[in-house]
C-alpha cells in the first residue's frame, strides 16, 4: 500500500496539489459503501472546510460525547493532517460509531451507499440542531453554529421564532423543491415547498442526466383514482402536478435509481442502463431561469450486477485531476475515463461499473458561508 | 454472465438489430418513408476487450472509374506479385526513397527503428496472401469505411452484403478517425488517424486491390506519436488544398500536413506558453511535415469540419466552445459556448452560412456565420448529441427559386439511439422567438439583448447564452433506429446512413429511391413516395459526404 501511494505521488509529480492528501480507506468487511461516500464528501471542499473549521472551534468545548459528527470531523482531520501525502487510513471509530448508531449498517451485508449518505447528512443536521438548542438554553457556551442559526428547529419550544435552523450542512446540500398542483377545474395553483439533500431520479436506458431531470419535472396529470383535493373547489378534481426546483442547492447530489423493485420478480433488480452525465450541468427545471452552472466533482460507482452484492468505488476530481478511490487504493485516472462508468447500452454486459451518486458543485460560489 | 440473447457477446454478426423489439425497418417523415435498405457491420468474433474504447466513425468514399493502378508516382508494378510487398515496405519507410528513409529510422534511436523493422516484418509475413490480387474489385464504386476496435473495415455501399469486403488490422494502436478525398490528384486519398496519434495516408484503391489484412503503400506521419502523442480526434483533407490535410489531437492541438512532403520530417514546435491562447507555429524547415501546429484550446478537440469551399474551419471540443477559423489567414473569426458541457460534433451547411453543433447539453445548436451567434437550439434528444449533418440533397417543397424563405433540412443522432430530422426555416428564425419566463418578466427587454449581439468584434468567443434568449426548434420527426448509442449520421443522394458506436451501420433509402432499388419488398412502399418530387435535382457535393 505504501508503494501504491508513492506510485500516485510519482504520477502527480510536481503537480501534487499543495496541502492536499490522498488517502485510501481500509475496508472492515463490506464497508465500501461507507468509504466511497466518505471520499466524495472529503473532496467536497466547502463541506470539508466547514467541518474542519467546526471541529477546530469545538474541540475544546468540554469533552463532548462522541457522535457521528465528531467521528467524521476526527477522520477528516486525521486525513488532512497526515505528514505523508498519500497512504491508507482506517476509519475505525467512524465505522464503529455508525454501526452503534444504526442497526441497518451493523451487519456485514452489502449496504446501499445512497441510504448511508442520506442517513449521515440527516444525522449531522440533527446533531448540529441539538447543539444549537443546547447553546440557546446555555448562553455561556458560544457555539459557532449559532452564527448561522436563525433559531431552533422546533420554534414552539421558545414560542418566538418559527424559522428552521440553517446549519452549514444545509447551506451546502439543501435545496428547495416546489410541488405545483394546478386544479384543472378552477385553475388554482397550489404550491407546496419541500427541502431536499439529494434528488433521486428515475432512469431510462440510453438517456442523459439532463433528460432524467426533465422527466423528474415533467407534468403529471392526476385523474381517475388519483385525483387531487382542491381546497377552492372543496372536492376531488383532476389536476396537473409538476416538481420544480425553487432553490438550487450549492452542492447538487443526484441519486440514480438503479435499484428498482420489479413486481413480476418480487425483488429488487439493478438497472445497468447507460445514463450519461456531463462534467458540467445546468438545471433547466428551476422556477426561475437561473442558468446556474454546476461542475461534477465526485461519482460514487456501484460495481456489480445485482442489488444485494457488489462493491462501491468513487471517482473524485481534486485540483483538476481525477482520482479513483477503491477502498485502500488510490489511482490517478484520465478525465475521459469517467465515461466508462455511464452504464451499459445492452442489458447483459461485462461492464458492471455504473455511476450511482453524482456530486456537482455550483460554480457560482455564492452559497459558501 | 454470458447470455445467449446478448448481442454483444453472441457470435451472430450485426446482432440482429432490425429484429430488436420496438425497432422498425422504416421511419416516417412528411415526405414519405425512409426504408431500411442495407445493414453493414463488422465480422463476428471481433469483439475483444479493447473494443468498447473506440467509437465507430464512418466515411463514405466514392471511387471514380479510373483505370488501375491509380497511383502515378508509385513504384512500377506495385500490384503485381511479390514486388508489391517490397514496394509497400519501402513506401512505408518514406515515399519510396529507401536510403533516406533508412537514415531517418536510424537517426531516431533504437526504439523507433525497432518499431519500423517490425512493421516490415509483419508485411513480409503476409506476403503469401498479399501476392494475390483481389479480382472482385472493379476499380470503382461507393464504399463505406469504418473503424471498429483495432481495424478499419471497408464495405460496398451498394451491395446487400452485411459483412465488409476488406479489413485492415493495426497492430500498434486502434484507428479512430478517417477521411477520404474525393478529388485527390494522385493515389493517396484516404487518411487514417490512430489512438496513439499516428497518422497514415493511403490509396483506397490500392487497399481494395490487395487481399492482405495490413495497410499497403502507406505514408506514415507522426510515427509513434513523435510530434504529438495525443489521440487523433478528427482528421480532414483541406478542400481544394492540393493534398493538404489537418489532424486534430486530443490535447487541443491541430497539425497541418502536406502529403507531397516527406512524412519523415523532424518538425518540432516551440513549447506552448499559454495553454488557453490560440497560437499558430510554423515548421522551421520547409521540407518537413507537419508544416504547422495550431494550438486551439486547453483540453481535447472532439470534432473538426471544413466549410465546403475550404475557407473556414470549425472546431469543437471538451471546453464546450465552437471555434470558427479563417483557414488560410490562420485566424479565429468567431465562436461561442454550448449551453453546458462539451461539444461533440459539428457540420457546415452547403452554402457555408450555418454550422450545426451537438453536445453534452442534449441540444443541437444552429450557429449563424452572418450573425456570429447561436440562432436556434434544437430540443428533442434525450441524451448527448453525437452526430449532426445538413441534408444537402433535400430541397424544400416550395423552394422554386422565387420564395423568400430559405429552408434547410438537417439531421442529428444521439446517444439516445435516435435519429431526429429538423427543418430550419430562416424566416422564422430572423426574429427570435423569445420565450420569456413563465408569467412574464417586466424587466426582460428583447431589444437590449439583440443590441448586445450586434457587431461582435472578430475573434471573440461568445459566452453560453441564457436558455430564454435562444429560439427553440422542435424536431420534425424523432425515431429510435438502433439499439446502441449512435455516433454519426451521413446524408447521401439516395439515403441516410446511421452508425452506432459499436460499429453497426444502417442505410435508410429515401422515399422514392427504395422503390427502384430494393425489389424484395415492394408491398411495404408507400404509394405516395412515387409522387414525391425527385430529390436528384439538388446540388451534389463531395464534402457533404463527410459528417
Amino acid at each position: 500500500m505504501g508503494a501504491a501511494g508513492s506510485k500516485l505521488e510519482k504520477a502527480l509529480g510536481d503537480q501534487f496539489p499543495e496541502g492536499e492528501r490522498y488517502f485510501g480507506l481500509e475496508n472492515f468487511g463490506n464497508t465500501c459503501y461507507c468509504n466511497s461516500v466518505l471520499q466524495a464528501l472529503y473532496f467536497c471542499v466547502p463541506f470539508r472546510e466547514q467541518l474542519l473549521e467546526y471541529y477546530a472551534n469545538n474541540k475544546n468545548i468540554g469533552d463532548a460525547e462522541e457522535n457521528l459528527l465528531t467521528c467524521l470531523a476526527d477522520l477528516f482531520t486525521q486525513i488532512s493532517s497526515q505528514k505523508k501525502k498519500t497512504g491508507v487510513i482506517a476509519p475505525k471509530r467512524f465505522v464503529q460509531r455508525l454501526k452503534k448508531q444504526n442497526e441497518l449498517f451493523r451487519s456485514y451485508m452489502h449496504q446501499d451507499a445512497h441510504e448511508f449518505l442520506n442517513f449521515l447528512l440527516n444525522e449531522l443536521v440533527d446533531i448540529l440542531e441539538k447543539e444549537a438548542q443546547a447553546a440557546k438554553s446555555d448562553p455561556e457556551t458560544s457555539s459557532p453554529t449559532e452564527k448561522t442559526a436563525n433559531g431552533p428547529k422546533n420554534g414552539q419550544l421558545n414560542g418566538v421564532r418559527k424559522e428552521p435552523l440553517v446549519t452549514w450542512v444545509h447551506k451546502n446540500f439543501q435545496g428547495i423543491l416546489t410541488n405545483e398542483t394546478k386544479c384543472l377545474r378552477c385553475e388554482t395553483v397550489t404550491a407546496r415547498d419541500e427541502t431536499f439533500f439529494d434528488l433521486s431520479l428515475d432512469i431510462e436506458q440510453n438517456s442523459s442526466i439532463t433528460s432524467c431531470l426533465k422527466n423528474f419535472s415533467s407534468t403529471e396529470t392526476l385523474n381517475a383514482e388519483d385525483k387531487f383535493f382542491c381546497d377552492k373547489c372543496c372536492s376531488l378534481q383532476e389536476a396537473q402536478k409538476r416538481m420544480k426546483i425553487k432553490k438550487p442547492p450549492h452542492i447538487l447530489v443526484i441519486h440514480l435509481k438503479r435499484f428498482k423493485y420489479i413486481e413480476q420478480l418480487g425483488r429488487y433488480k439493478k438497472l445497468s442502463y447507460r445514463v450519461v452525465f456531463p462534467l458540467e450541468l445546468k438545471l433547466s427545471n428551476t422556477v426561475e431561469d437561473a442558468d446556474i452552472e454546476y461542475s461534477l466533482f465526485a461519482v460514487v460507482v456501484h460495481v456489480g450486477s445485482g442489488p444485494n452484492h457488489g462493491h462501491y468505488v468513487s471517482l473524485v476530481k481534486s485540483h483538476n485531476h481525477w482520482l479513483f478511490f477503491d477502498d485502500e487504493n488510490v489511482e490517478m485516472i484520465d478525465e475521459s475515463a469517467v465515461q466508462t462508468f455511464f452504464g451499459s447500452a445492452q442489458e447483459y454486459s461485462s461492464n458492471t461499473d455504473h455511476g450511482y451518486i453524482l456530486f456537482y458543485e455550483s460554480l457560482g460560489a455564492s452559497n459558501k458561508s | 454472465m454470458i447470455n445467449p440473447s446478448n448481442g454483444m457477446i453472441s457470435t451472430s454478426s450485426a446482432a440482429a438489430n432490425a429484429q430488436s423489439p420496438g425497432l422498425k425497418t422504416y421511419f416516417k417523415t412528411p415526405e414519405g418513408r425512409y426504408k431500411l435498405h442495407y445493414e453493414k457491420t463488422h465480422p463476428s468474433g471481433l469483439l475483444h476487450y479493447a473494443h468498447g474504447k473506440t467509437v465507430t466513425q464512418v466515411t463514405i468514399a466514392n471511387l471514380k472509374d479510373k483505370p488501375a493502378p491509380s497511383t502515378p508516382p508509385a513504384p512500377p508494378s506495385s500490384f503485381s506479385a511479390s514486388s508489391g510487398v517490397r514496394s509497400a515496405a519501402a513506401r512505408l519507410l518514406g515515399a519510396g526513397n529507401g536510403s533516406r528513409a533508412l537514415g531517418f529510422v536510424g537517426g531516431n534511436g533504437g526504439s523507433k527503428s525497432l518499431s519500423g523493422s517490425s512493421r516490415i516484418g509483419s508485411l513480409g509475413a503476409s506476403s503469401s496472401s498479399s501476392s494475390m490480387i483481389n479480382t472482385n474489385f472493379d476499380g470503382k464504386g461507393t464504399y463505406i469505411i469504418f473503424n471498429v476496435g483495432d481495424a478499419i473495415f471497408i464495405s460496398d455501399l451498394n451491395s446487400q452484403d452485411k459483412d465488409p469486403i476488406k479489413s485492415i488490422h493495426f497492430s500498434n494502436s486502434n484507428p479512430v478517425c478517417h477521411a477520404f478525398d474525393q478529388d485527390a490528384k494522385d493515389g493517396h486519398d484516404l487518411l487514417i488517424g490512430l489512438n496513439s496519434g499516428d497518422v497514415y495516408s493511403v490509396s483506397l484503391r490500392q487497399q481494395l486491390q490487395d487481399v492482405g489484412k495490413k495497410l499497403v503503400g502507406a505514408h506514415h506521419y507522426n510515427k509513434d506519436g513523435s510530434v504529438n502523442n495525443g489521440r487523433c480526434a478528427s482528421i480532414a483533407w483541406v478542400p481544394g488544398g492540393d493534398g493538404a490535410f489537418v489532424v486534430a489531437h486530443a490535447d487541443g492541438n491541430l497539425y497541418v500536413y502536406e502529403k507531397s512532403k516527406d512524412g519523415a520530417g523532424d518538425s518540432s514546435f516551440p513549447v506552448i506558453k499559454d495553454q488557453t491562447q490560440f497560437t499558430v507555429a510554423h515548421a522551421r524547415y520547409s521540407k518537413s511535415n507537419p508544416i504547422a501546429r495550431w494550438h486551439i484550446c486547453q483540453g481535447p478537440i472532439n470534432s473538426i469540419a471544413f466549410s465546403t469551399d475550404g475557407t473556414h474551419l470549425a472546431i469543437v471540443g471538451r471546453d464546450g466552445y465552437l471555434r470558427v477559423f479563417d483557414y488560410s489567414k490562420e485566424q479565429l473569426i468567431c465562436g461561442g459556448k454550448s449551453y453546458y458541457g462539451a461539444l461533440l460534433c459539428c457540420a457546415w451547411s452547403m452554402d457555408g452560412k450555418y454550422i450545426l453543433t451537438g453536445g453534452e447539453d442534449d441540444l443541437v445548436q444552429v450557429w449563424s456565420m452572418e450573425d456570429r451567434k447561436v440562432v436556434a437550439w434544437g430540443e428533442g434528444h434525450n441524451s448527448w448529441v453525437s452526430g449532426v449533418a445538413f441534408d444537402s440533397y433535400w430541397s424544400s417543397p416550395n423552394s422554386d427559386g422565387t420564395g423568400e424563405t430559405v429552408m434547410y433540412r438537417f439531421g442529428s443522432v444521439g446517444q439516445d439511439t435516435r435519429l431526429l430530422l429538423w427543418d430550419l426555416e430562416m424566416d422564422e428564425i430572423v426574429v427570435p422567438l423569445r420565450r420569456g419566463p413563465p408569467g412574464g418578466s417586466p424587466t426582460f427587454s428583447t431589444g437590449s439583448q439583440s443590441a448586445h449581439w450586434d457587431n461582435v468584434p472578430v475573434g471573440t468567443l461568445q459566452p453560453a447564452p441564457s436558455m430564454r434568449d435562444v429560439p427553440k426548434l422542435s424536431p420534425l420527426v424523432a425515431h429510435r433506429i438502433h439499439t446502441e448509442p449512435l455516433s454519426g449520421v451521413i446524408f447521401t443522394q439516395e439515403s441516410v446512413l446511421s452508425v452506432c458506436r459499436e460499429g453497426h451501420i444502417k442505410i435508410w433509402m429515401r422515399p422514392g429511391f427504395s422503390e427502384s432499388q430494393s425489389g424484395n419488398n415492394p408491398d411495404t412502399l408507400l404509394s405516395t413516395s412515387s409522387k414525391e418530387k425527385p430529390l436528384l435535382s439538388s446540388k451534389v457535393g463531395s464534402s457533404s459526404y463527410r459528417q
